[in-house]
Order: structure tokens, then sequence, then C-alpha cells
């Protein structure tokens, strides 16, 4: 109960702080408070999964259906992560680059992903049996994280990006780096995003433990 | 463990079993020709001849090949699942030798594809002459990567209730990354550059699906 609670005002000051208190970046203008949402939701996105697939490899190892219960559980807050971070960004680029989506590689590799779960989900919304169903999704986790680094690697082959990454962190930069607060902002809501998703991530399993245990 | 010499004598043997069934009725082989050349018609009809846009000749020419493929490859194992007849395949080969079977299978039914389907789309879209080697060379990994993906998302698809109906959806995510190289490959050779990254990764990437598969298929069959 104190870490909901803790969570809920380390998140609101730092929502707040990030309004009011951090500068802005040249260029970016007011758009540079959406780093404070969409770079933690990106990455939440990335922690889950990650999570999902170290779990579906697990299981596939040792066949106990608690790695399953994880796996699940991450993939569908992945998704809804992915979506928050799709949604801020393509606002972001709408304000910034003129237009809501233009398969910039960042685009397309988060757009990979969403694909990538909405597959996975799908496997899963197909199998009755729990067995059955935890090893064809582990399995499809496994083939679909082949995908990943070749994706990351032929994107930018195809396209050049115009996400402004390479910019912010660099911190040096003549377009005037990152200020000292907002690095502070960024880093609170990163850390308070990735508290948010283990503590999801705990109900969703507990839920999932409590379904599986009522239907049997 | 089987020794090798008896593993590739499985998978030559599952290899002819399919011929031999595809043979008989013909079925996958019609629908998927079919398929692939109304594709290619509502393409072009579309769109008319393209001489001199090799940015839209190269992605449409793989959007055909995808789709055609996508509709036919899983075809193999559902067949099976579908016929009541995997558990009888099981108990004479391994899963990685069934696979590798259907695999080389698929890899056969996308040849034939591909070779009423790329001399007729270069006729009908009216695009300049490709260059012959490096075309083909991606024509013929590309196929590879192709066939090893949908292999093994074919092999998963076919225990769900979705099947067919899925089977697009679930692979399409697998087969980005070869749509990607493919088609930035086949724009490039149209344009006289080189294609050797192209063609690395295409490799690579057949070959990181063909290890996670001989990886990966135990774990589909066992129950």
């Amino acid at each position: 109960m104190v870490w909901r609670i803790l969570l809920f005002a380390w998140i609101s000051v730092a929502m707040v702080l990030g309004f009011t208190w951090a500068p802005v970046v040249p260029f970016l203008e007011e758009t540079t408070r959406v780093i404070y949402f969409h770079v933690p939701a990106a990455w939440v996105t990335v922690v889950a999964l990650a999570w999902s697939m170290v779990h579906s490899i697990l299981y596939l190892r040792r066949r106990d259906l608690k790695h399953d219960d994880q796996a699940a559980a991450a993939a569908e807050l992945g998704v809804m992560f992915c979506l928050l971070a799709t949604i801020s960004g393509s606002l972001w680029a709408k304000a910034q680059w003129g237009s809501y989506w233009n398969w910039d590689p960042r685009e397309t590799t988060i757009f990979f992903l969403l694909l990538v779960y909405g597959a996975y989900l799908a496997i899963r919304g197909a199998v009755e049996e729990p067995a059955k169903r935890a090893r064809l999704s582990a399995v499809y986790s496994a083939v679909a994280f082949v995908a990943v680094p070749f994706l990351m690697f032929v994107v930018p082959r195809i396209h050049a990006t115009l996400h402004p990454s390479p910019i912010l962190p660099a911190g040096g930069e003549s377009s005037g780096g990152m200020d000292p607060r907002i690095r502070v902002v960024f880093w609170a809501m990163v850390a308070g995003f990735t508290a948010l998703f283990f503590w999801m991530l705990s109900l969703r399993i507990r839920l999932g433990r409590l379904e599986r245990e009522s239907a049997a | 463990m089987a020794s090798a010499g008896s593993t590739s004598r499985a998978v030559w043997a599952v290899l002819t079993k399919e011929c031999r069934s595809e043979w008989r009725t013909r079925y996958g082989l019609n629908a998927a020709l079919l398929f692939a050349v109304t594709t290619l018609v509502t393409v072009s009809f579309a769109v008319g001849q393209l001489p001199d846009r090799t940015d839209l000749l190269s992605a449409l020419l793989w959007v055909v090949l995808l789709f055609a493929s996508l509709a036919s490859l899983a075809h193999t194992f559902v067949r099976e699942i579908d016929g009541h007849t995997m558990t009888f395949l099981r108990l004479v080969a391994s899963p990685t030798a069934i696979a590798l079977g259907k695999l080389l299978f698929n890899l056969l039914f996308l040849l034939l594809l591909e070779i009423v389907i790329v001399p007729l789309y270069l006729l009908l879209m009216g695009g300049p002459a490709p260059q012959w080697g490096r075309f083909l060379g991606l024509l013929a990994l590309g196929s590879v990567a192709l066939a090893a993906a949908t292999t093994l998302v074919g092999a998963l698809i076919a225990q769900t209730r979705g099947r067919g109906a899925l089977f697009a959806g679930v692979s399409i995510p697998v087969l980005l990354p070869i749509f990607a190289a493919a088609v930035s490959g086949t724009r490039a050779q149209w344009e006289g550059a080189a294609v050797g990254g192209e063609l690395r990764l295409l490799a690579a990437y057949a070959a990181a699906m063909l290890a996670a598969g001989l990886l990966l298929y135990d774990h589909l069959w066992e129950d």
C-alpha cells in the first residue's frame, strides 16, 4: 500500500516538475516535454518484450506454467505501453515533422513491435489448452526474437532517421544539449514507469493465477 | 538421436511423400497459382505499365510473391492436421526431419510459383530488363528465407484454432526483414547499384531462421 502511494506521488511530482521546472530544448520548444512520457513508455515496451521473451524461453526449458503467466502478462502490458509510445510519438511527429506517420525507422520498428505483440496475443487466443498454448506462444516468441535484430539492422539501411534521440542524450551538442534539469525529470519518469510496469505485472500475474485456479 | 544418414533419408522420404500427395490432387499448387496470377493481374490492372518506376516495380513484385506464398505455404502442415495424419507421420520420423522435408517441399513449391509469376510480372508490368545474376540471386535467397520462416510459423499455426486466417497475420512480423531487404535489393539491381549487403542480409536471415527452427521444432510437436 505504502509503495503504491509512494509511486503515485513520485510520478505526480515528476510530471509537475516536467511542466514547470524543466526548461525546453531549442528547436523542439514545448514538444520537448513529450520525452517524459514517450521515451519511458518506449523503454517499458522494450523491457516488457525482453521480459516476455526471457520467460518464454524459460518455459520451453522448464515447463513451468509460472513462466507462461509472466510471459503473457508482460506481453499484454507491452502492447499497452507500445500503444502509448506510438500514439505520443505520432502526436509529437505531427507537431514537429508535420505528419502523423511517415515510416521513419523509429516508427517502423515500433510498428513492428506492435505486430509481434499482436500476433503473440492472437496465437494465445487461438489455443485452448494451457500447456499447448504456453508451448506454441513461447516458440513464436523465440522466432520473433530472431527477427528483431535483423529489422533493427535492415530499416536504417533503407530510411534515414529524423528522430531526435541522437541529439538529446549527447548533452554537449551545439544545439543546446540536454539540460541537467531535463535529465533529472526524465530519469525520474523512467524509474517511475518501470516501477509502474512491474507493479502492474504482479497484479496481472495474480489475476491470471486466480483465473486459472477458478477455472480448474 | 538418429544418425545423420537416417535423418537425411527421413527428410528425403518426407519430401517425396509431400510431392506425391501434392501431385495426386494438385490442389495446393492449383490454388496457389490461381491466387498468384489473380493477384498479379489485379496489380497490373490497377497500375498499368510502369517502365521507369523501379521503386514501385520492386515493391509490387515482392508483394505479389509474399501474398502468393502466404496463401499456400501453411498448407503442408494444415493438410496433416486436417487429414489426421500428423500422429502417424511423427511415428516414423523425427520432428526435425518432418520439418526439413516440408521446408524443402515449400522451397520447390515457391520455385514453381516464381517460374510462373516472375516472367509474367516482367512482361505485364513492362519493367526494364533486370541484371539477371543479381536478380536471380535475390529471388533465390529471398525464397530460402521465406520458406524457412513460413515453414516454422506454418508448423506452429497448424496446431491452433484459427489456422489459415491466423497464418498471414502471424507470419508477417517475421517476414518483414526479408521483405524490406528483398525490395531494397531488387530496386538497387534495377538501378544498377550493388546488392551485396541485401544478399548477405537475406542469407544471414535464412540461416538464423533455419537454426531457430532446428532448435524449436522439437518443442512444437511434443505432447
